[in-house]
């Protein structure tokens, strides 16, 4: 961009043109401006709710009577960090989180990896492998729990087939087999999303330098831990943070398969929260579980900053 | 000229914070539509249901047409998330004007001061209503609800695969098992927790049926001996693999309806939705063949939300749908459930379903699905309860621990 300096004479109005009245578009206050609908949304939906919930975490309110709340401090967070049924909750969180971001992004990775190498229909495979991210959470939901069903459901006749039936078939209402169910469904409606963006940032690793790599000796391994692995780094960083705050949200997919159970086996957070606040009728208590969610993700996304520094200061490998 | 143009910006900005209050807040209530016809709403889960809702819209359209001043369209609410749905809109004083309630949402809304009380707005000793269901509708004297609904638990059973129905329940056990075999099953029950309000329905009948009660009406009751043998009976079902497992109802009430299950203990209400299903479905009903002749009841208020601003043309609507014609007409639609009045069955009634007086002569031993001296704090202790119940089906602990566990559990909630 070349700067002119503008010296000499002042500016003048050329003759025989009317003065005009600065744009609006052009004053510094443009880009609040441009800002400020954004601004008014995440203020009315988003902080407005949030400083709401922070205030109902220290408070005695009932669903049914919301307008008699009652201060009441810490109380909500001593009730459910003393409760080991909190505790059971969160370890099933973090297991669901880990197990869902893990596996999403391996699963997404591999496919990703296949789709990009040169094969006839790849273009068919690569339109049918997002069917099940387009596919809402209810659908996806309905489907795998028809497919799961104790009496008519496939799953049931190719697990007996196979030897490997469960006892009477009620796997969603089995303690054991629920969670690796939950976790299944919601893989398989994950993992297309992360395979599309890894196959978007593996078309952007320069062929060149796998060229290089292969001539210089190295295997397939070495070649895609030194060169496409450090291209997609920062994408899989991205899709790992995005893939916790999902998962540590997630509410539609555990709610319609088990509704947290049995006997709280797929009680995650957020299943726990909407117990609390409807089933309980215990706002307060619910929005002391919500906070420990809120807490959650926020050490989650500084963590995730602080990594990213390491990584870009070449801390971390 | 600055002044002008502040005021002016002022103007624009309360005109934009008002299009965006607007937007916030939603429609309300229709109230009066300008034109002095009242709208209300009737909210109800069995609006939704395939066999009597079509006809309960077209009762509702009688009343309609009987009207100039008040409308009332239905609300159709899912059964499963019914009550949360309501108590939520009416915890922040807003909801339907009419709502059908069950049991345990009733008490915890009547118990939260959100339903209007009637007795200002019908006249209770005009009406024949029936004394056993209409007791629970009077808190402290004040008259919350009017009975729409009270349906008593029998044993249906396939007529085709059961030729005499069980009398006693080691009959009954018997039965089961003897049925049972392949894709058919004797017996069949709700056991997932992802049906709680379900598998509370059903294990009452199993807990009052052996003589067990929640409570004695001030202290729970819930590890009693009594209790422990009947649910033991419950669990011996479950163990003994009669029933199709984690399937949950609508899956076991289509295999009745194919004729795949041979008993269920159920309510009035089933009979039509189980004709609507199969018409040529041969079943038949009996007393529940356990040793106590007690067993549940689905009680289904009307109530006036207190929120409501059109309260007495509500009552206008409760008040029309006592009137004896329609209460008759309100019985035909909800099949072999008695309405809030005594009404008798006419004979093509009884003629295309004879065993009508079967649900009839339960009424005097039937009992609201609610713990007595505990009601609003039925829905608290139901979660407690079957909770720990599926959790002894599942294996996680002896049904002993388990139940004395929930007695401590809904004691701490309770106290």
């Amino acid at each position: 961009m070349t700067v002119v300096e503008q010296t000499g004479a002042p500016k003048t109005t050329p003759p025989g043109r009317p003065r005009r009245r600065p744009s609006p578009l052009g004053s510094k206050w443009t880009p609040y401006l441009f800002l400020a609908p954004a601004a008014l949304f995440i203020l009315v939906f988003q902080a407005v709710p949030l400083v709401q919930e922070v205030y109902l975490s220290f408070t005695r309110t009932r669903l049914l009577n919301p307008t008699r709340s009652e201060w009441v401090g810490l109380e909500n967070f001593n009730r459910i960090f003393g409760d080991p049924e909190f505790h059971r909750t969160l370890l099933i969180t973090v297991v669901y989180v880990i197990t869902c971001v893990v596996v999403a992004i391996g699963a997404g990775l591999v496919v990703a990896l296949l789709l990009n190498r040169k094969f006839r229909g790849r273009g068919v495979a690569r339109a049918l492998v997002t069917v099940p991210w387009a596919a809402p959470g209810i659908a996806v939901a309905l489907i795998a729990t028809w497919m799961l069903n104790a009496q008519y459901g496939i799953v049931n006749r190719f697990l007996d087939a196979v030897g490997l039936g469960v006892p009477g078939g009620a796997i969603l209402d089995s303690p054991r087999y629920a969670l690796p169910a939950v976790l299944a469904t919601t893989i398989w409606q994950l993992f297309p999303f992360t395979s599309v963006v890894l196959l978007s940032a593996l078309q952007s690793v320069p062929q060149d330098l796998n060229e290089a790599a292969t001539v210089d000796g190295a295997g397939r391994w070495a070649t895609f831990r030194a060169v496409t692995w450090q291209v997609i780094k920062p994408t899989v960083g991205l899709l790992a943070l995005l893939m916790t705050i999902w998962s540590l949200r997630r509410f539609e997919l555990i709610w319609l398969m088990t509704k947290g159970g049995p006997v709280g086996a797929t009680e995650t957070l957020v299943i726990d929260l909407y117990s609390q606040a409807f089933d309980s009728k215990e706002l307060g208590s619910a929005a002391a579980i919500g906070m420990v969610g809120v807490v959650i993700s926020l050490i989650v996304i500084i963590g995730s900053r602080l990594v990213a520094r390491a990584v870009e200061k070449g801390d971390v490998r | 000229m600055g002044n002008k143009r502040a005021h002016f910006g002022i103007a624009r900005a309360t005109c934009a914070l008002g299009l965006v209050a607007t937007l916030l807040t939603g429609c309300g209530s229709d109230g009066d539509s300008g034109d002095g016809v009242t709208k209300l709403t009737f909210a109800a889960s069995t609006f939704g249901d395939p066999g009597r809702g079509p006809l309960l819209t077209k009762w509702l359209d009688e009343f309609n047409q009987s009207q100039t001043k008040v409308q009332v369209s239905a609300a159709a609410v899912p059964y499963p998330t019914f009550g949360q749905t309501v108590l939520t809109q009416m915890g922040s004083g807003k909801g339907p004007d009419l709502i059908r309630f069950d049991m345990p949402e009733f008490e915890a809304a009547s118990d939260a001061g959100l339903v209007a009380p009637l007795d200002k707005v019908i006249d209770a000793s005009k009406y024949d209503l029936l004394k056993q269901p209409d007791q629970f509708m009077v808190h402290d004297g004040v008259r919350h609800g009017v009975i729409f609904e009270a349906s008593n638990y029998a044993m249906f059973y396939n007529a085709d695969l059961i030729p005499t129905p069980p009398t006693t329940y080691e009959q009954f056990t018997s039965t089961a098992k003897s049925l049972t075999k392949g894709d058919v099953f004797g017996l069949a029950f709700r056991q997932t927790e992802a049906e709680e309000a379900g598998v509370w329905q059903d294990i009452f009948n199993y807990v009052y049926g052996f003589g067990g009660a929640w409570s004695d009406g001030k202290n729970l009751t819930i590890n009693s001996p009594e209790n422990l043998k009947g649910l033991q009976a419950f669990k011996d079902l479950y163990d003994a693999n009669v029933i199709p497992r984690g399937a949950d109802a609508a899956t076991f009430r289509r295999m009745f309806a194919e004729g795949k299950v041979g008993m269920e203990l159920n309510n009035g209400g089933y009979v039509t939705a189980t004709r609507g299903q199969n018409a040529k479905l041969n079943f038949n009903v009996a007393p529940i063949p356990f040793p106590v002749r007690k067993q549940g009841a689905i009680l289904a208020p009307i109530v006036i939300n207190e929120a409501s601003e059109g309260k007495e043309e509500a009552g206008t609507f409760i008040k029309w749908a006592l009137e004896p014609q329609n209460q008759v007409k309100l019985q035909e639609i909800l099949g072999a459930s008695s309405v809030a009045t005594a009404t008798q069955r006419s004979a093509e009634a009884l003629k295309a379903t004879a065993f009508l007086p079967v649900f009839d002569g339960l009424t005097e031993t039937s009992l609201p699905q609610i713990v007595l001296g505990f009601e609003a704090k039925t829905p608290d202790i139901r979660k407690v309860v079957v909770q720990n119940v599926v959790a002894a089906l599942q294996g996680k602990a002896d049904l002993k621990s388990a139940l004395d566990r929930a007695q401590q559990q809904a004691t701490e909630l309770v106290r």
